[in-house]
């Protein structure tokens, strides 16, 4: 399982411009629309914001992965967004988040979604990884960076 | 003799091929097919662990991956009963190479099928990725399924 498989420069935002956990997860559906991939972006985002019900998915270190399974999408879909001022998603340790990983499975492909979460959350434990995501200056430097500890 | 094989299915295209060409395997050498699937919950926790699941959510997730292995197991079955070959079926959850490993043992396997492994993306994939780790760890000889086309083609000749 490779993330980079599924994390794409043309889905990256440097520079998220909402302000609101609602309009970031909007404007990270957005970016997916050109995949072909999401069928009903407003399913979509109604099955993430579900799952924000249950709880934040703002998991600490500055860090959110909002995520749900819907039959909106085809696959496994991934934005990914960067908020340098800091975003707050009610997130489990009160602070504001800088990085936001968007992600939604077609309820048939859940075994690679629940892979795909698990390499995701081991890199995310890096402190090292998270300081170079942030000082990342482009989508296709997002990329290698990702790909770079993919293989340490 | 070749008394019993085993193949580990998980839901992907690899491991449905890996599953036709036990069923194949089976049939020649007159032999019986276990079919095992496992409901990875060791994901599950760790997920759990790192929040990044809520309980409630981990819970659906594997209730999910029940249903999900209960209807793959119940196709494979019938694919393989369609040719005539004894088959016997299994849900297990936890730890996927432990499981298929333990499927192994206590079954007698003589031959383990599992689908293609995927290139490694990391050292520690060779310790952590669980077809590694099956592929390593099994004690019979293993066959790992390749050449999706040829094993389509013989699943459809086998009569």
């Amino acid at each position: 399982m490779k993330l980079t498989d599924f994390l794409r420069p043309e889905f990256c935002v440097m520079d998220l411009k909402a302000g609101t956990k609602e309009q970031v997860i909007n404007e990270l559906a957005s970016i997916l629309l050109p995949s072909g991939k999401v069928k009903d972006k407003d399913d979509f985002i109604k099955h993430i914001m579900e799952r924000e019900r249950l709880g934040s998915t703002g998991i600490g270190n500055r860090v959110a992965i909002p995520h749900a399974p819907t039959q909106s999408v085809e696959g496994l879909v991934v934005a990914f967004g960067r908020c340098a001022s800091g975003l707050d998603f009610q997130s489990l340790d009160g602070d504001k988040v800088n990085l936001i990983f968007l992600l939604a499975t077609n309820p048939q492909d859940l075994g690679t979604y629940l892979k795909f979460l698990a390499a995701l959350s081991k890199l995310l434990n890096n402190h090292q990884f998270r300081e170079e995501f942030m000082s990342a200056d482009s989508p296709a430097s997002i990329i290698e960076v990702v790909r770079k500890y993919e293989k340490s | 003799m070749i008394k019993n094989i085993l193949v580990s299915v998980s839901g992907s295209s690899d491991s449905l091929i890996a599953a036709k060409y036990a069923i194949c395997l089976a049939k020649v050498m007159q032999a019986k097919l276990f079919v095992v699937y496992v409901i990875n919950v060791k994901v599950l926790g760790e997920l759990l662990k790192s929040r990044i699941f809520v309980e409630a959510e981990a819970r659906a997730y594997e209730r999910d991956l029940n249903d999900q292995g209960k209807v793959l197991l119940e196709r494979v079955k019938k694919m393989a009963e369609s040719k005539a070959v004894v088959c016997e079926i299994s849900l297990q959850s936890g730890s996927v190479s432990d499981e298929v490993i333990n499927r192994v043992n206590d079954l007698a396997i003589d031959i383990l099928v599992m689908g293609e492994l995927k290139d490694l993306t990391s050292r520690s994939d060779v310790f952590y990725d669980e077809g590694e780790r099956i592929f390593r760890k099994a004690p019979c000889p293993v066959v790992m399924v390749r050449n999706q086309a040829m094993v389509e083609v013989l699943y459809k000749e086998m009569v």
